[in-house]
């Protein structure tokens, strides 16, 4: 992991710093009292990249702060919105079958003024295309995400940008669970940093039939080896102790 | 006070007596208290419905306590000032009569409205198409409903319009499709071309992965294949995935060299195989043009 990325970061005078995260670059500065932020994204970048300065086709964004200071902080977050993850090999799992999975997802980076804690941008390490989850009429917009759903992790690279998420995955039904797809809220989930990689908190579902809402169970449960002191951010939205929705069926019918 | 009004200088009750004087006091306090208590409970009925229900029912709700509100405050100014609503109402009943054959008109857009209200084909900030007219509701009122346009054009259209034609609520759901239509030459490779289609699909930033992309084979046109390519989108976005998807297609096919044909016509002389018969039926020197042109 870059660890130069994360944490707080002192911007210097009219010196622009440099840094990149999975397909995000990003050029910092502190310029006439105000924080500037210049971002893009490989392969819409056009000509080659530097460190010393953003390309020409990249905009700036400036921040007046009622504290003046040049001290940011860049932390880790989970998407802004849920994310629906296709299993890129489709996993059945039997009747009263229960399993560990483990997903990756992109993270967002979050831009703080230190001092203030007040947040300037967030914006996504690796862009991802936005899907839908539900019918036509009703449902949730989502961002859409491959996993390849392992079982173990041991044979990966590490990769700065991805967040491993637990899941473990009950089959309460007396019908096969095809787990080609899922709505992941990763709102309610908090990154931890280990061994130099980001980790989120242990998701449950339990699946009770494919005409009834799945449980989802985000009560904060620490993967083995993690501890909370370990925490670098909290969820967006509030843990619950259990969460019942629409987690696997997609309700889509043939459109004309 | 009584002493002011009764100074040397200055008297009122020269122009107006007593008992008139504390009736006019009474009807000004009457508006002065009841007009801001009206307009405050228009504003939280407005505020309260529209939170808990919808913009448009906060409209109405507004309206309905301001104007009942107002009938019963002019109601009391008027039995302060001894006027009598007896032969007012009698009068009324006449006028009733003869008012009911002139407004029919807005009796109707009256009772349109009220079914409009019930039915709620659309509410306030929803985008409708009525005939030729596209816009963005502005208010749900008893006799029309105001839209304005998206050049900034306000249109009222009367209820009883709304009623008895087609109506087209935009926004009603929440994703919608876009569909393009998109010729190929025939002799591009249809696979490909739907290969293509799908990329440019998955990679728009507007478009939505599910529902899926459609490529559907629409027809063998006079000079190209005709392609339905379905994209969805959440509505906010539905005009940037138009604007942005033809242009990203265009320049993709360019890219790839899949040709978009335009009409072609080929002129035949009665039979395909043989070219076009050409016959000469003066021939003139070219020497003899040139001194021509000389002299």
């Amino acid at each position: 992991m870059d660890n130069k990325f994360w944490g707080e970061v002192s911007l210097q005078e009219s010196k622009i710093q440099y840094f990149s995260l999975g397909d995000l670059h990003l050029w910092l500065r502190f310029q006439d009292e105000e924080i500037w932020i210049a971002h893009g994204y490989s392969g819409e970048l056009i000509g080659t990249i530097q460190d010393k300065k953003p390309p020409k086709d990249v905009e700036w964004s400036r921040w007046a702060m009622k504290v003046v200071s040049g001290d940011i902080r860049i932390q880790p977050v989970f998407p802004d919105l849920p994310l629906v993850v296709n299993s890129e090999y489709p996993l059945k799992v039997s009747p009263e079958t229960q399993i560990q999975i483990y997903t990756r997802i992109p993270v967002w980076i979050r831009i703080e003024q230190a001092k203030t804690d007040y947040q300037l941008t967030e914006l996504p390490a690796v862009k991802l295309s936005r899907t839908w989850f539900g019918t036509p009429i009703e449902g949730e917009l989502c961002y859409h995400a491959m996993t390849r759903a392992r079982r173990d992790l041991s044979k990966i690279d590490k990769k700065s940008y991805l967040v491993t998420c637990p899941i473990f995955v009950s089959n309460k039904s007396m019908e096969e669970l095809n787990f080609e797809r899922f709505c992941f809220r990763v709102e309610r989930l908090s990154i931890y940093e280990h061994n130099d990689e980001f980790w989120a908190d242990e998701t449950r579902i339990i699946y009770h039939g494919e005409n009834l809402n799945s449980d989802i169970i985000m009560a904060g449960k620490l993967p083995e080896g993690i501890q909370k002191k370990q925490l670098l951010t909290k969820p967006r939205k509030e843990i619950k102790k259990s969460l019942a929705t629409r987690t696997f069926k997609r309700f889509f019918q043939t459109h004309f | 006070m009584e002493i002011l009004l009764q100074s040397s200088f200055f008297s009122i009750y020269k122009y107006i007596s007593r008992e008139h004087f504390q009736v006019l006091i009474k009807v000004v306090l009457i508006l002065v208290i009841t007009l801001p208590v009206l307009l405050g409970i228009r504003k939280w009925a407005n505020h309260f419905f529209s939170k808990k229900y919808a913009p448009h029912y906060g409209m109405l709700a507004g309206k309905l306590f301001f104007y009942t509100g107002l009938v019963i405050t002019i109601v009391t100014v008027m039995d302060q000032l001894g006027i009598s609503l007896a032969p007012l109402l009698a009068g009324a009943g006449i006028i009733g009569v003869a008012l009911g054959f002139a407004s029919q008109t807005s009796v109707s857009n009256i009772i349109s409205g009220l079914f409009l209200i019930a039915e709620q084909p659309f509410k306030v900030e929803d985008v409708i198409s009525v005939g030729n007219t596209i816009g963005i509701v502005m208010s749900i009122d008893a006799l029309s409903i105001k839209i304005r346009t998206f050049d900034n054009k306000f249109v009222r259209i009367p209820n009883e319009t709304i009623i008895k034609n087609e109506v087209t609520n935009l926004t009603r759901f929440p994703i919608r499709r876009y569909d393009a239509k998109i010729s190929v030459a025939y002799k591009e490779d249809i696979g490909r071309v739907r290969d293509i289609l799908l990329d440019v699909a998955e990679k728009n930033q507007y478009s939505l992965s599910e529902p899926e992309p459609q490529i559907i084979f629409d027809a063998f046109g006079s000079s190209s294949i005709d392609l339905d390519f379905r994209v969805w989108a959440p509505v906010s976005d539905w005009l940037a995935v138009k604007n942005t998807i033809q242009e990203e297609v265009k320049k993709r096919f360019d890219e790839e060299e899949i040709e978009i044909p335009f009409p072609h016509v080929s002129l035949y002389a009665g039979s395909a195989s043989k070219p076009l018969e050409v016959e000469m039926v003066q021939k003139r020197e070219v020497g003899e043009e040139e001194a021509k042109s000389t002299q």
